[in-house]
């Protein structure tokens, strides 16, 4: 390989047949009288531009494009030499930092010999060692080409803003498995917001046996082993339901609030009460008709209940979390779109309120197409206020433009599997810890189950890493038709 | 051609090819690269050796001394032409065999001899040879004979009577202009002398009905000249392979006319 070009932080390396270099290979540009190497990534490989390919090209069709037949007497074996010439290739890398005196910056503002710099492939093993991509809480996430393990810390999840994105069945919700089991495995608490039920049976190994995650995966369906009683639910959050998910007009909120006020003096929060209230109430009758039409959705979603016994497992199962860690799947599957934005109203709600008073530590949210439930207010709450109580969230989405663009931009690490929709891309492409280039040229040839690491848990060096299998009781399949005749 | 330049000599390149139409297909044989390393102290050896192997017999010129360096590029793929031409009308029977060029002999490139040669072997075998010319310096009133405005619809063959070559040169071929497709576009076509008029026409006109013509010029004819045009790609992979196989030092003489005139210098290149 001979260095040829270099234009901002954009090396252009020759290549020949006999080297073999693909997109997300990493490169050492060592120049030895300096004592510094670039270490680039290769995002993009291309023909070289050679003169006279075209002729060449041009000649083998000149019969209205049928190729001409013949015999090549070619004694001196010149052939496979032009063979040679013809199939070079132009790697396009991304300078991704300098390395001097064995210590990594992400400088690229020196330029290194092109005639006596060596260059070389960068083994996945050793770069992790220089970029120190290790840790105390490792986390495997899969096999790299060179079939070494990649290997991120979960502490680099602590505290972050997180995406999981790619096209369908490429392996978004296999590697949330894999997070979310590896986060139980350091005692973490972790909600995940199921919308199809894919997690759970995440404590069942892919036999169905129990696997030793079992007591420690919580899954709660609304409105059957996940109810609330009024009493549990402060105001505010069931004004924020009212208002945000059953779209309560301001005037009728303020005359709820005057109820619930009176209720709660009267120790008598109960759904049969605050009906009954409702009903007798003094006020206008369209506030008392758009109060009931609100507390009939309530009622009818099954999800608040007057039995408090019925309605202390979230809590129990958050505190039971806290202590050895655990997984709560939120269960959204059979749950309409009405309800599920009343329970998820109400869970974040509810984690505030222990967050604050710090009987959580810290939750790790995983939120699945959260567009379908979480409201546009909730977006940047997610990512500044909730961040700040301890809520740090990752987002699995195969829409990457429903997630708003602060979101990326915001974003700590990205788990991008592959895109081949140039504007899926370019959504992706404006999150902060990355550069369009990258993402654009290596997400769209990335196959099923390999996914680029982008941000903080590789240090700013993105990877592709094939994530690693499970053996996890497979949920949220497609129902097929066909499928007896496969 | 010369594709590069040592310390003691340069180095050049030739390739030849022959094409024919089959079935309708055409069909070729390339010969080549074939790379010489040409010195001033192996110049005369090397030509002399290909002149000995490629026709066995030294012919009238070769009392000559070798031609010098920048020659010799030219020298030795007239050579290869000469023995491809050579041993076309040695083993094709009852074909029109179309050569690059004139059938004027006489030329240090072409020895008169080794020219009849050719053409009687190609007529004991029934072939008539038809040479295409792109250029000419043939001119009738002080104009290019191809440049003769047409007096008639094409195709049409224009006969030129009266030429005298200049001794030692020799015409073995009547001169023809060839418009053979609608345009503006005319070659001198020589076509062996010792065939009879009749069997003259009866061959152009058999070469027009079975091989496909752009611009009035053959198409067995353009795809040869296409097989054997040396590609800027395929310099590159024999200087490649020049200095790997043989451990040749090519070097970048400056451009004197780059060095001393500037953008105003045209570069030996394209002098």
């Amino acid at each position: 390989m001979k260095l040829y070009k270099k234009e901002g932080n954009i090396l252009q390396i020759l290549s020949f047949p006999n080297e073999t270099v693909e997109k997300g290979d990493y490169l050492l540009i060592e120049d030895a009288d300096a004592g510094k190497a670039l270490i680039a990534q290769v995002i993009d490989v291309q023909f070289a531009s050679i003169p006279g390919i075209l002729e060449e090209l041009l000649r083998s069709l000149p019969d209205g494009g049928e190729l001409v037949q013949g015999e090549d007497f070619d004694p001196l074996e010149i052939a496979p030499h032009i063979t040679y010439i013809q199939d070079a290739s132009l790697i396009v890398c991304k300078i991704r930092a300098t390395v001097e005196n064995e210590s990594l910056s992400p400088s690229s503002s020196w330029l290194p010999s092109r005639s006596q710099s060596t260059i070389k492939k960068v083994p996945i093993p050793t770069l992790l060692k220089l970029a120190k991509i290790d840790g105390k809480l490792p986390i495997v996430l899969g096999g790299t080409k060179d079939a070494s393990l990649l290997t991120i810390d979960a502490s680099s999840l602590d505290g972050r803003l997180n995406i999981i994105t790619g096209k369908k069945e490429t392996g978004k919700s296999h590697l949330s498995k894999l997070l979310i089991l590896d986060m139980i495995r350091y005692k973490t608490t972790v909600v995940v917001f199921d919308l199809n039920g894919e997690y759970l049976s995440l404590g069942m190994t892919a036999d169905g046996k129990r696997n030793a995650y079992h007591d420690k995966i919580h899954v709660l369906s609304p409105s059957q082993n996940f109810k609330v009683a009024l009493k549990q639910v402060h105001l505010h959050i069931l004004l924020e339901i009212l208002i945000h998910a059953l779209h309560l007009p301001g005037t009728s909120a303020r005359e709820f609030r005057r109820i619930w006020q009176s209720l709660k003096e009267r120790d008598n929060l109960t759904l049969r009460e605050l009906g009954e209230a409702i009903r007798v109430w003094h006020c206008n009758q369209h506030v008392r008709d758009a109060l009931f039409s609100r507390y009939y959705a309530l009622v009818n979603s099954g999800f608040f209940t007057d039995n408090i016994a019925e309605a202390t497992l979230l809590e129990e199962c958050l505190l039971k979390a806290k202590e050895q860690g655990g997984a709560i799947i939120i269960n959204l599957r059979n749950t309409s779109p009405i309800d599920r934005q009343i329970v998820v109203e109400y869970l974040l709600g509810k984690l505030v309120e222990l967050l604050t008073s710090w009987r959580l530590k810290a939750v790790f949210l995983f939120a699945e197409e959260a567009h379908l439930y979480l409201r546009e207010t909730y977006w940047d709450d997610i990512v500044t206020r909730m961040r700040h109580f301890g809520i740090f969230t990752t987002f699995i989405t195969n829409q990457p433009d429903t997630i708003r663009e602060n979101i990326y931009r915001q974003a700590d690490n990205i788990f991008l599997f592959n895109f081949t929709n140039e504007h899926d891309l370019e959504v992706v492409s404006r999150a902060a810890r990355v550069d369009a280039e990258t993402v654009k040229s290596i997400a769209r040839d990335l196959p099923p189950h390999h996914c680029l690491v982008l941000g903080k848990v590789v240090k700013d060096f993105p990877m592709v890493a094939k994530v690693k299998a499970l053996d996890v009781k497979t949920m949220g399949e497609t129902r097929l038709f066909f499928k007896d005749t496969n | 051609m010369k594709i590069g330049e040592t310390t003691t000599g340069i180095l050049i390149a030739v390739r030849g090819a022959n094409v024919w139409k089959q079935n309708r297909n055409y069909r070729y044989v390339r010969l080549g690269p074939f790379v010489f390393h040409i010195t001033e102290e192996n110049k005369k050896e090397v030509y002399s050796a290909l002149q000995r192997a490629y026709f066995n017999s030294p012919h009238e010129h070769n009392h000559q001394s070798s031609p010098n360096l920048l020659q010799m590029p030219t020298r030795i793929a007239s050579l290869l032409e000469r023995w491809l031409q050579t041993m076309l009308s040695k083993t094709v029977s009852n074909g029109l065999i179309l050569f690059d060029g004139s059938l004027t002999s006489g030329t240090p490139d072409t020895p008169t001899q080794l020219m009849r040669e050719t053409l009687e072997a190609a007529r004991k075998r029934h072939n008539i040879v038809l040479a295409f010319s792109k250029m000419t310096n043939l001119r009738f009133n002080g104009h290019l004979i191809t440049d003769i405005p047409p007096g008639y619809k094409p195709p049409y063959l224009l006969e030129t009577a009266g030429l005298k070559s200049k001794p030692p040169v020799v015409l073995l071929g009547d001169v023809y202009v060839a418009r053979l497709t609608k345009g503006n576009y005319a070659f001198r076509l020589d076509i062996d002398k010792e065939v009879p008029l009749g069997q003259k026409i009866d061959a152009a006109e058999k070469l027009l009905g079975n091989d496909l013509f752009s611009q009035s010029y053959p198409e067995t004819l353009r795809l040869a000249h296409i097989l054997c045009t040396f590609t800027a790609n395929e310099v590159i992979a024999m200087q490649h392979f020049t200095t790997r196989k043989h451990r040749l030092r090519i070097i970048n003489r400056p451009d004197m006319h780059r060095l001393l005139f500037g953008p105003f210098g045209r570069g030996e290149g394209n002098s």
